[in-house]
């Protein structure tokens, strides 16, 4: 087991800057997300660890070792690719027990290496031992694939090879796990439980844990720390409740989750908070002070609450009026967009059975807790 | 890791440089050099100009007398010239007649609801086992003067013959009815890719069935149709069988006069401008084919997969069943006329033969078997050779993207068999390569010749393996090799294997450079049916021929079998 350091990391394709000056420190045991969007550098900071990249500067500790020139084959990291990279060839079975066979192939005498390989080329030519037999059995039970060991990977549905494929990476007792965007070839149901499992395995056997992927809400759910990424860089590296309250940018708090973001000028700042000029219309109270003139707010659009026109408002708030101009019914939610003055403000309200949905050029007021107006 | 990776760079490339030299000395080079002969009129030798003064200097002077007499006689209404023509009224002909035949079948199986679809594709493989120059003989068992055809045409009523086969009309009819599977496929794609939509819009306003084919499937299915009457033009073109045995000795075509130019008179200088002519006609239109699928292609792999309405209309369905069926019948029956004539005590002025035997099978295994085991010697020299060649070179293509040699790897497809052959001969009768006349420039013929269709097949299985698999062997411990020997050679082997055996295949059917380069000793199967003939042993070239679509029909299907098993 292992903590992963990056250390001022740049990477070039002819000539293209893909990574520059990534910094990140994961330590041991914990689930990390690398979050962004395609193109960001996720996948490339993660093949620079595994080694199917090398840096154009920087170092790469895996636990004190430096890895920076290790070839891919001795780095020790557990990978789950996107396509999951099963060998079609082989059996369930022997793709989870390829690492085992590799390295007895290495370290034993003539005879062994001559059986492995034979065996390795046809499974009908020699036997496994023993120990890997047992090793590879306890793995495939850890995973319940127990009973598929000898269906071919072409044979078992999607989430089952996304098994094989965690077992298969977790058999060598990899110093750390790379994952490449597991889920985003399952079908959203099984990716919700797909997650679960995942979590619950990584906790289990309490791997260092790299997890790659664009998809915020698997990024938030699953790790205990996630770096966003934007064009090569490093944006902000938190835990998921932080990012979602406290995004560093503008990028962040759009990618994590669907916001109101207007543009203001600060008319007084202090320890009790700042009073802002949206641009467009209206003045409003953020509980946070900031030394700036020109900033961006951030209201999360579910922070907001609604009231039909003529309700009694609690006046510790700051107070809005508008009108609504759409209203969508989205399930569990619905989303209303409200015009207040030149502005457009998203407004999510939990979905109650039997209250109506308000029609658009309905007249509302809204409700916002000073607490939730982010200054950037 | 940077020392051993700079390590495995170098060998590999020691190994490209070996490539690249083997096509050079037996391709670029024996083509360059039949270029220069074309042009100085006389023999040149480029290998001993490296290794004596005395050749130099004499290829020296020769090269000092460049001129392009040879090809203004050409133009000047020599026998040349009309052999040009002769073989440029050919294949358009074939490639025309063969688009006019095979629209309806095309039409049939893309868009009409014709029963037993699948029984006519596994018939239209039959035109493509039987070598050309069988499927000839086979139409002179048919249509000659005492073929079975004209036996019933005459009991029938008629006079005389249905037509002369040792002719023009005979050489187009058999090309016509064994090439036209080339172009069916191509044509079924193109009409599968015309839109339904843009069909039920013009119905929609208002236009007839029939003007909505004529304006609108039609049109669009024009680029795939024009793409396969190239593909027809080039193989009707090249094609040496079909001349070789009926060409009537006044009708001159371009092919066989530059096989006799050498075979029969040894005149270099004519049959180098021959080669050229062949070559470049040949280049030019296998560019205009590319040119012309270029664009399509695009259109095929990006469009989202689209509605097809099949026409059931029940009058057409069954014109068109019947129609298909005639058109796959006339293979058959030439086939079938070879394997009657093969079991015949005798045959002639009847509709079926006077007796049964098997002494002609008792024959060929007893005096023949020579050719029989030449045949598969060199088939497997081949093999071997095409195998480890091809499967390189898909590596440094696939993987290494070395677009050079995929170039030169894929020119062997423009060159017809008889200017390959004609090209090594030429370069290499005299030392120090001395090799005419050798096993070894036969295998090496073969495999050149059949190495695009090889390196096809390797290539696309080795793009099949996607790059990650190989990473994956690699995250899991294993080095480049071990990953290679375990993962990439065992999901490689069924294209591997499949190639091989259609190279095997091929060099079995392969006429022009068997005839060309084989030494007696080492004279294949084709070579016998071919010599059988020639001497009049006909019930014995047909026992052979049977034997060699038999060996054909069993491997390719072995072929097709190991392709179907690589989608695991």
């Amino acid at each position: 087991m292992g903590s992963v350091r990056i250390e001022h990391l740049h990477k070039q394709f002819n000539g293209i800057t893909a990574l520059e000056d990534v910094n990140l420190e994961i330590r041991e045991g914990e689930f990390f997300a690398l979050l962004g969007p395609s193109g960001c550098g996720k996948t490339t900071t993660m093949r620079c660890v595994a080694g199917f990249e090398s840096p154009t500067a920087g170092k790469i500790f895996i636990g004190e070792r430096d890895v920076s020139h290790v070839p891919a084959n001795q780095r020790n990291c557990g990978m789950v690719f996107q396509s999951y990279a099963l060998f079609p060839h082989l059996s369930v079975f022997e793709n989870v027990a390829y690492s085992l066979q590799v390295r007895r192939f290495y370290q034993g005498g003539l005879d062994t290496k001559l059986s492995v390989l034979a065996h390795m080329l046809n499974r009908k030519l020699g036997k496994v031992d023993k120990d890997t037999e047992k090793k590879v059995r306890d793995a495939l039970d850890f995973v319940e694939l127990g009973h598929l060991a000898d269906r071919l990977p072409g044979q078992l549905s999607g989430g089952q090879q996304q098994r094989v494929a965690l077992a298969r990476a977790l058999i060598m007792e990899p110093a750390v796990l790379l994952m490449d965007e597991p889920l985003s070839n399952l079908d959203k149901k099984l990716r919700s439980s797909m997650r679960v499992t995942i979590r619950r395995i990584q906790q289990k056997v309490g791997i260092t844990t790299i997890f790659v992927t664009h998809d915020q809400e698997e990024a938030m759910s699953m790790a205990d720390r996630v770096a966003v990424m934007q064009g090569g860089r490093l944006v902000q590296v938190d835990t998921p409740t932080a990012l979602y309250s406290q995004p560093a940018s503008t990028f962040v708090a759009d990618f994590v989750g669907a916001s109101n973001i207007f543009k203001a000028t600060v008319k007084e700042s202090g320890e009790a908070g700042t009073v802002l000029q949206l641009v467009g219309d209206g003045v409003i109270r953020s509980a946070f002070p900031t030394n700036r003139s020109e900033v961006d707010v951030i209201i999360r659009p579910e922070s907001i609450r609604l009231f039909a026109d003529g309700a009694q408002v609690d006046t510790g708030d700051n107070l809005l009026e508008g009108t609504i101009s759409m209203s969508t019914y989205l399930g569990s939610t619905i989303r209303y967009d409200v015009q207040v003055g030149e502005l457009q403000v998203e407004v999510d309200k939990t979905f109650e059975a039997g209250s109506p949905l308000l029609p658009a050029g309905t007249n509302v007021k809204l409700a916002i807790d000073p607490n939730v107006v982010v200054i950037l | 890791m940077k020392q051993r990776h700079s390590f495995t760079f170098n060998g590999f490339t020691v190994l490209k440089w070996l490539i690249y030299l083997f096509f050079l000395v037996f391709l670029l080079v024996p083509l360059f050099s039949i270029l220069l002969v074309s042009l100085t009129g006389e023999p040149v030798n480029l290998f001993g100009s490296l290794t004596s003064q005395k050749i130099l200097s004499s290829t020296l002077k020769k090269l000092s007398h460049l001129s392009l007499d040879a090809y203004s006689s050409l133009f000047e209404g020599t026998g040349y010239f009309a052999a040009l023509v002769n073989s440029l009224k050919l294949s358009t002909g074939v490639a025309l007649l063969v688009t006019v035949l095979v629209l309806p079948i095309a039409y049939a199986f893309a868009r009409t609801t014709m029963p037993w679809k699948p029984f006519f594709a596994a018939l239209c493989t039959i035109p493509l086992v039987v070598p050309t120059f069988i499927s000839s003989y086979a139409f002179t068992l048919m249509f000659g003067k005492t073929g079975w055809v004209n036996h019933i045409y005459r009991s029938l009523g008629g006079e005389g013959v249905l037509f002369d086969v040792q002719s023009m009309l005979g050489i187009v009819l058999v090309q016509v009815f064994f090439f036209f599977p080339y172009a069916l496929w191509p044509m079924v794609a193109a009409f599968k890719i015309s839109d339904l939509t843009l069909e039920e819009a013009s119905q929609n306003l208002g236009a007839q069935g029939w003007y909505t084919f004529l304006r609108v499937t039609l049109p669009l299915a024009v680029p795939g149709i024009v793409s396969s009457m190239l593909l027809i033009f080039t193989v009707s073109f090249s094609d040496f069988g079909t001349p070789i045995i009926l060409a009537p000795k006044d009708l001159n075509l371009i092919v066989v006069e530059a096989y006799r130019e050498i075979a029969g008179f040894y005149n270099w200088a004519g049959s180098a401008v021959l080669t050229v002519i062949m070559l470049l006609v040949a280049a030019f239109f296998f560019w205009l084919q590319r040119l012309v699928v270029k664009g399509k292609e695009y259109g095929t792999i990006s469009g989202k997969p689209t509605r097809q309405k099949l026409n059931d209309h029940k009058g057409v369905v069954a014109v068109l069943t019947i129609y298909t069926f005639l058109v796959m019948l006339v293979p058959l029956l030439a086939v079938g006329s070879v394997f009657l004539s093969s079991l015949a005590t005798t045959w002639g002025h009847h509709a079926l033969p006077d007796g049964y035997t098997l002494k002609h099978y008792l024959t060929i295994f007893s005096t023949s078997h020579k050719n029989i085991v030449n045949s598969l010697v060199l088939a497997a020299g081949a093999l071997v050779l095409s195998v480890v060649i091809a499967t390189f070179v898909s590596y440094f293509v696939v993987r290494r993207g070395s677009g050079g040699l995929d170039f030169v790897s894929s020119i062997p497809l423009i060159v017809p068999g008889i200017s390959l052959g004609i090209a090594l001969i030429q370069t290499f009768n005299t030392a120090p390569l001395k090799l005419t006349g050798t096993a070894l420039l036969l295998i090496v013929a073969y495999t050149i010749r059949r190495m695009p269709y090889m390196i096809r097949s390797t290539m696309s299985s080795m793009m099949a393996i996607r790059k990650d698999i190989e990473e994956a062997a690699v995250n899991l411990g294993a080095s480049n090799l071990l990953a290679a020997v375990t993962v990439i050679g065992p999901l490689m082997l069924p294209g591997i294997a499949a190639g091989a055996i259609l190279v095997f295949v091929t060099v079995i059917k392969e006429t022009s450079i068997s005839l060309l380069l084989a030494p007696t000793d080492w004279a294949p199967m084709s070579l016998a049916v071919f010599q059988n003939l020639l001497r009049g042993e006909y019930y014995t070239a047909s026992a052979m021929a049977i034997l060699i679509i038999a060996i054909v029909i069993a491997l390719q299907s072995l072929a097709k079998k190991l392709t179907k098993d690589q989608l695991y």
